[in-house]
């Protein structure tokens, strides 16, 4: 199935899904006049990570509800098991675990009790006690369950909030910013956890502000201001950014301006070059694999004596700041 | 597993969650069961079944008839419901006293009332109060209507004492036509027409004497009769035998009847001279006051017990405690699921509104049952409230006012976008509760179309059928009982509805 952008779709190489849980086309949200989210269209395949990254107010949450059935799309189609949610029967829901951005369950019940709650809403049977302290001691909670849900801290009201989505062991999993406000060791456990998830074959949607955790996704929608502005892996995300791969070329000797001009003239070499030191230069090239030895080939005939070859992977922060750099000067 | 059963499961986890957040709260729970206890324990011991007592002050007109002493006389009349505050004959100064609140009433005695009487129109008492309360003013006005009772009788009382007195003028007279008519038989069988005709002139002088005296004396005692209704069918049996008297005396100075004839008229005469003078006698021996007042009541009830004023009030604050209790925690149960932001979690679970609603109707059940088991046990175990009737009747009317008043809270919950409009909505139902249940007063005394109102209150049902029960000791009545749980279903229905509306649609 064909994904499109909407902002950019000739510069997109669609990516491919064949088995897709979830579907959404055209999906667009308005409230009054204000328009949440603007002709959103993505596939989920089944058993993967798909990161939903975008700052603040960027229409994540909405798009999650709509993907969940907790609102209606004012336009667009969404399917989710090859069926709107909004006609969902009890069965297909139990399929679904969500965790809502913020804490919803009950401050004055415990941790435990809080649990027990969520697992009960799912029908888990009566003997689900080994499946809750188990969902508990993954997010470290354990220990805590006797406490109050209004006496523990906010990371803490996350952890169980997570673990309340796990507990029924759901095969679709809608995950709003489940990172927030979690310490990184205690994130890279639950990343890990994630892929083990994936592995196991549940799929997983999952939104983020933190676009470094974009990078343990298969799949990464990159939403601004209400549109998808892209959809692809995360190498894919960062060829998009930057017009191509980019890779670090360093010599012994420093760089004259006509070896830079030769440089630049190269096929395989996108016109951007960046010089970063006054013998190293940032290039951007179609291909990082098939440009290094190239490059090296070039430089023995021109006899430059070549330090270091290596592809560099921009982090997703500047990945990020670039797409929507992109976004606005393409208005 | 079924669905069915998983049902059960996601019902129950809305049970287990509302009673451990209300166990969490002990000082709520404790207020509620504790608060109705001890308000009824304290109305018990502080309620006094008394009328409020009134200083008055009365003014008298020096024009009055009625002295300084008479007023006092009267105002002790009333019992203890007035206080003789003193008589004046400045009425200015008197509504001064009452403006400072020195006094409670004043009693300004009609100065003319004797000139009034004579013109037919009846003298009147004025009372002056500062009162505002409506309950006060009618007391006040029941009062006057009282005071001029006691003159009244005190009057007529003065009317009886005189015609006793009078009576004994009138036996002397019976006496002397009694020995006329003996002398005028003596005189007619021995032939002397003449002493007849003297004796029969002194008979019916005797005979005028008594019909004139009759009319004060024996009169009130023809009017007792009457109104007891003891004179056999004759309307005025006083009346009528002084009517023969007079006829038979006149018609005995006829001299065309034979003597036989004259003997047997002169017979008639003697017998209703002697029922006459019985009747003197019966007038004499009865106390005045029985005479002017000769009636008075005494109420019984057939009721197995005459429960005390908390007794009474102890059933209504049960109903309306458990309806305040159950309207207001299902009023702010779900808004506050709306609040917290479960609503969205409920929405993507397989939850329906049917299994949130019933476990939350479930847990509320059981809660309200518990404390209105726990105060029922305190009212008829520690305040000693009579519980006549069957504990599994009043069992089931507790539970059909629990479950009326959650239908209403549910409802007013789905509607409510905040918390404080729950509360306000809840607060409402209350205020109607207390003026249209017949909780302070008698449903008899609201106009028929209101009390379209308090049939929609669960409080009118449970407070009825629970005194029914408690307090006569009498199965509930059944119809009634329908009634409520009909309203219950049809809350439920509606509450149903718009829950599921809430919970299975998107927006």
């Amino acid at each position: 199935m064909a994904l499109a952008s909407p902002s950019e779709p000739s510069q997109l190489q669609p990516v491919q899904v064949k088995d897709s849980v979830i579907s959404a086309q055209h999906l667009t949200k308005k409230f009054g006049d204000e328009t949440a989210v603007q002709d959103v269209s993505f596939d989920v395949p089944r058993a993967s990570i798909f990161g939903f990254i975008g700052p603040s107010g960027s229409g994540k949450t909405t798009t999650v509800r709509l993907l969940t059935g907790v609102y209606t799309p004012t336009d667009g189609q969404v399917l989710v098991f090859d069926r709107s949610p909004a006609k969902f029967s009890q069965g297909e829901r139990a399929r679904l675990g969500y965790m809502p951005q913020l804490f919803v369950l009950y401050p004055n019940l415990t941790v435990w009790e809080n649990l027990n709650f969520a697992a009960s809403l799912y029908g888990m049977g009566l003997f689900r006690g080994k499946r809750l302290k188990k969902a508990l001691t993954f997010v470290e909670l354990y220990e805590h369950r006797s406490k109050l849900a209004r006496n523990i801290s906010g990371g803490m009201l996350r952890r169980l909030s997570l673990a309340a989505t796990l507990v029924h062991d759901p095969q679709l999993l809608f995950l709003d910013e489940p990172t927030a406000g979690i310490d990184p060791v205690l994130r890279r456990k639950f990343w890990d956890h994630f892929r083990e998830l994936k592995n196991q074959g549940r799929t997983i949607f999952i939104t983020t502000q933190y676009v470094s955790e974009a990078d343990n996704c298969d799949l990464v929608g990159v939403q601004n201001n209400g549109k998808l502005l892209l959809v692809d892996t995360p190498r894919g995300i960062r060829h998009h950014a930057y017009g191509g791969d980019m890779v670090d070329f360093r010599t012994t000797q420093p760089f004259d301006f006509q070896a830079e001009a030769m440089l630049r003239s190269l096929s395989f070499v996108r016109a951007k070059t960046v010089r970063t030191g006054s013998n190293s230069m940032r290039i951007i090239v179609d291909q990082a694999s098939t440009a290094t030895p190239e490059l090296m080939g070039w430089a023995q005939q021109q006899n430059i004596q070549v330090q270091a070859v290596e592809e560099y992977m921009p982090s997703f922060e500047d990945v990020f700041v670039e797409l929507v750099r992109r976004e606005v000067s393409h208005g | 597993m079924g669905n069915f059963f998983r049902g059960i499961i996601r019902a129950s986890s809305f049970f287990r969650k509302e009673i451990f957040e209300i166990l969490r709260q002990p000082r709520l729970v404790a207020t509620l069961v504790l608060g109705p206890f001890l308000i009824l324990f304290i109305f018990g011991i502080g309620y006094r079944a008394q009328s409020r007592t009134l200083r008055t002050l009365f003014v008298v007109q020096p024009s009055s008839p009625i002295a300084a002493q008479d007023v006092q006389e009267y105002g002790k009349s009333t019992g203890s419901l007035l206080i003789y505050a003193g008589v004046t004959g400045n009425q200015n100064e008197a509504l001064d006293q009452l403006q400072r609140g020195q006094v409670d009433l004043v009693i300004v005695e009609p100065g003319d009332a004797t000139s009034t009487i004579k013109n037919n129109q009846q003298a009147v008492f004025t009372l002056y109060h500062h009162e505002i309360d409506p309950v006060q003013v009618s007391y006040i006005n029941y009062l006057g209507w009282l005071y001029a009772d006691v003159v009244n009788q005190q009057v007529l009382r003065s009317f009886a004492v005189q015609g006793q007195k009078d009576a004994v003028n009138l036996h002397t007279s019976l006496q002397e036509a009694h020995q006329n008519v003996s002398a005028m038989r003596q005189a007619m069988q021995s032939g002397d027409e003449t002493l007849a005709q003297q004796k029969q002139q002194g008979l019916a002088s005797n005979v005028d004497a008594v019909s004139q005296a009759v009319g004060v004396s024996l009169g009130l005692l023809d009017s007792l009769q009457q109104t007891k209704g003891t004179n056999g069918g004759n309307a005025n049996p006083v009346k009528s035998t002084l009517t023969d008297l007079r006829q038979n005396t006149n018609q005995l100075s006829d001299s065309t009847g034979t003597k036989d004839e004259r003997l047997v008229r002169l017979d008639k005469i003697d017998k209703d001279i002697t029922d006459l003078d019985g009747k003197l006698a019966e007038f004499q021996s009865i106390d005045p006051s029985i005479i002017v007042s000769p009636f008075r009541n005494e109420t019984k009830s057939i009721a197995n017990v005459q429960p005390s004023i908390s007794d009474f009030f102890a059933p209504a604050v049960l109903a309306l405690l458990l309806q305040h209790l159950a309207v207001t925690f299902a009023a702010l149960s779900i808004v506050r699921e709306r609040d917290v932001g479960t609503m969205e979690l409920f929405r993507v679970s397989p939850l329906s509104a049917a299994e949130a609603l019933f476990g939350k109707y479930i847990s509320y059940m059981v809660f309200g049952g518990v404390v209105a088991a726990i105060l029922s046990i305190l009212l008829v175990f520690a305040l000693h409230v009579p519980m006549l009737g069957n504990w599994w009747n009043f069992t089931l009317v507790i539970a059909a006012v629990l479950f009326t008043s959650l239908g209403i809270g549910f409802a007013i919950s789905i509607v409510s976008q905040t918390d404080s409009q729950a509360v306000q909505y809840s607060m409402i139902i209350l205020l109607a509760s207390v003026f249209f249940s017949g909780f302070i007063m008698s449903l008899d005394m609201l106009w028929e179309p209101v009390r379209v109102i308090s049939w929609l209150l669960p409080t009118t049902y449970g407070t009825l059928l629970l005194r029914d029960i408690a307090l006569r000791g009498i199965d509930p009545n059944w119809a009634l009982l329908g009634g409520l749980i009909a309203i219950g279903l049809v809350l439920m229905l509606i509450s149903w509805r718009l829950m599921r509306r809430l919970i299975a649609s998107s927006q």
